[in-house]
């Protein structure tokens, strides 16, 4: 007789107990669902934030993106003409397009525009195809492409004047990466952004593609000799590995790893602190239990499984409520065009993690408890 | 009322070697003492012996020590000296008591017997689960028992929507769900009117019947006058241990 039952008669049992304390059980499922609610929605901005921000490489399908080391936002990342030309020349590098990101606020809705400084001759390489007009020429000035989405977004089409770089530019082209991020932003010659930042020569990230592109070794070895020949500098391959160049992104993790901790210790403390009261009112159901032959695993196992009950609702409560309130925070203007947000499969399952963990653990003590009860004590239990 | 079955009764159930050969009784009491804390010396060297298949009943004045010396049998507690022996071995060297309170035990109790928050027929089911009973076979023998106490029809019903005789009926049906070769009730009709008292005690004439020992406790003399044999405790000892007339 072990704990680990699951037949339909026993699971109508588990659940029948669980019913029969409407007022705790709800209460509980919904403490599950707050932590659900705080862990899910952090972790999906934060992964938002992070994605919005790696979107940025994306844009480019690169194989391999170069950035300068330890910067506190990817953005400040400089790289000079000089070390663009090393890159280019490693050996194993068919191209390397350098690109300069800046932002700025074009209006209370779109407070972090993004502008891409690059030579027009790169376009094709960085993946863009011109959707409306024409491209900018290199040394053009007061000329601009607008990513559709942020045509859209200002009611601009080609011809119209936007202002950007500090000056009047005139709408040459309407571009589309096949990425939000990149599409919600503008491009100008690299020139113009340089001289507008003051920047001569610098640009941001450079986007490397391997000759060998389809393997991860190739890679490696370009990756080795671009770092090795530069160790000012420090390469992305993923968008995982993001944080090793963008320190903000790394405090954003860690405040998300501890809130969520705090989230997820507070609810396992509301689970034992309620599972333990509940213990003196299922005293004599315990101890009857015990005496007519349950075992203590299987007593455990009872209680485990109710937990688990309650942390599968309190899971789907949690992840519901999350979505409210991710949609809700899209809204905020001063979060919209940086939040993307994504529901992933992986926001599911830490939600769920969250849930069962959450509640094992705070149920574990108070069914040690109760199987430890002695029957006849538990019986007696007035 | 249709008859009590009972598989176990034709089959032994104890096979491994006894101390006492063949004859074993069912219980046995070998100089048991119990005392709680230091001063109250609940059963005092009590020897005792039931054989198979004995329907004894055990009366007494309120704290005479009835009820632990019940559940010194049941294994529910552990005596301060002497041993309690099932079928010949003594309890302490049986590897699994729980499993002793699962197969060889039947409980009832004469009040919170029964599981409040659980149909009729999972209050049953539950002394069943994790035993090699298919669920179909768990249903099945649960549904033929509260029909064995005329209960039938009311399978899904909550202990609260039930009289006190009911709710012991019940009890008695789950006592017997995993057909046990010692029935033992520690004032089942304690709480009921006599024409619910008779219903109870015909129950236990019927599982009687079927080879199972009974060991029933009560204060009531009418009461015990339905077992085979009558024992007497005063302030924890055995003071009378009669046969009774009654034709059984
Ligand atoms: N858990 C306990 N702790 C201390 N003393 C106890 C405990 N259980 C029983 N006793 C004492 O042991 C003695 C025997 O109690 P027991 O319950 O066996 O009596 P009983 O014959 O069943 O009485 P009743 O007819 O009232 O049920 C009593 O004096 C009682 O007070
Ligand atoms: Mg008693």
């Amino acid at each position: 007789m072990d704990g680990s039952e699951t037949s339909v008669d026993y699971i109508a049992f588990m659940l029948r107990g669980v019913w029969a304390k409407k007022t705790r059980s709800i209460g509980l499922a919904f403490a599950v669902a707050f932590a659900v609610l705080i862990v899910v929605t952090l972790q999906v901005t934060s992964s938002s934030l992070e994605q919005s921000a790696a979107a940025v490489m994306s844009v480019g399908k690169a194989n391999i993106t170069v950035v300068q080391k330890g910067v506190a936002d990817i953005l400040s990342s400089t790289i000079d003409e000089g070390e663009l030309g090393s890159i280019r020349r490693t050996p194993g590098v068919t191209s390397a397009v350098g690109v300069l990101v800046g932002t700025q606020k074009v209006n209370a809705d779109n407070p972090v525009f993004i502008e891409i400084g690059i030579n027009p001759t790169d376009l094709a390489a960085f993946g863009v195809t011109v959707v409306a007009g024409h491209p900018y020429t290199a040394s053009a000035t007061n000329q601009v492409m607008l990513g559709w989405r942020a045509a859209a977004n200002l009611g601009l089409h080609v011809g119209d004047r936007f202002h950007a770089l500090g000056t009047w530019n005139t709408v040459v082209g309407i571009y589309s990466t096949g990425n939000a991020f990149g599409d919600a932003g503008a491009m100008f010659p690299l020139p113009a952004v340089q001289g507008y930042n003051r920047l001569p020569g610098v640009v941001t990230l450079v986007f490397v593609k391997v000759a060998n592109s389809s393997s991860s070794r190739a890679i490696n070895a370009v990756v080795r000799r671009i770092t090795y020949a530069m160790p000012q500098l420090t390469t992305i391959t993923t968008a995982s590995q993001f944080g090793r160049a963008d320190v903000t992104l790394v405090y954003l993790k860690a405040a998300v790893t501890a809130s969520s901790v705090l989230a997820i210790a507070i609810g396992a403390v509301i689970v034992g602190n309620t599972m333990l009261l509940s213990l003196f009112e299922r005293t004599r159901e315990f101890g009857l239990l015990r005496a007519v032959g349950w075992t203590r695993r299987r007593l455990i196992g009872l209680l485990l499984g109710e937990s688990l009950v309650l942390a599968l609702v309190g899971a789907a409560l949690g992840v519901a409520l999350s979505f409210a309130a991710i949609s809700l925070l899209g809204q905020v203007p001063s979060l919209r065009g940086v939040l993307h947000v994504t529901f992933s499969a992986n926001a599911f399952a830490r939600g769920l993690a969250t849930a069962v963990g959450m509640t094992i653990l705070g149920s574990l003590y108070p069914s040690i408890r109760a199987a430890r009860l002695v029957p006849l004590k538990a019986l007696s239990y007035e | 009322m249709s008859e009590i079955t009972n598989d176990r009764a034709s089959s032994p159930v104890f096979t491994g070697p006894s101390s006492l050969g063949e004859t074993a009784p069912a219980v046995e009491l070998r100089h048991v003492s119990k005392s709680y804390e230091r001063t109250t010396r609940a059963l005092d060297q009590i020897d005792l012996r039931i054989g198979v298949g004995e329907f004894v009943a055990v009366t007494g004045p309120s704290g005479c020590g009835k009820s632990t010396m019940l559940h010194l049998i049941a294994a529910l507690d552990v005596p301060t000296s002497g041993s309690v022996l099932i079928d010949g071995r003594d309890l302490t060297s049986w590897r699994d008591l729980s499993r002793y309170r699962r197969e060889h035990v039947g409980l009832v109790f004469q009040l919170h017997n029964l599981l409040a928050s659980q149909t009729l027929l999972a209050n049953v089911e539950v002394v069943m689960f994790g035993t090699e009973a298919s669920v179909h076979e768990r249903r099945a023998r649960a549904r033929d028992l509260l029909a064995q106490v005329d209960l039938a029809g009311r399978e899904r019903r909550r202990p609260t929507q039930l009289s006190g005789g009911e709710r012991q009926r019940v009890a008695i049906a789950r006592a017997l769900a995993n057909h046990p070769t010692l029935l033992l009730a520690d004032e089942p009709t304690g709480s009921l009117d006599s024409v619910s008292a008779g219903h109870v005690l015909n129950l236990f004439n019927a599982v009687h019947a079927t080879g199972v020992t009974i060991i029933l406790v009560t204060h009531d003399l009418t009461i015990a006058a339905a077992a085979e044999r009558v024992i007497h405790m005063r302030d924890g000892a055995v003071v009378a241990d009669v046969p009774t007339t009654a034709p059984n």
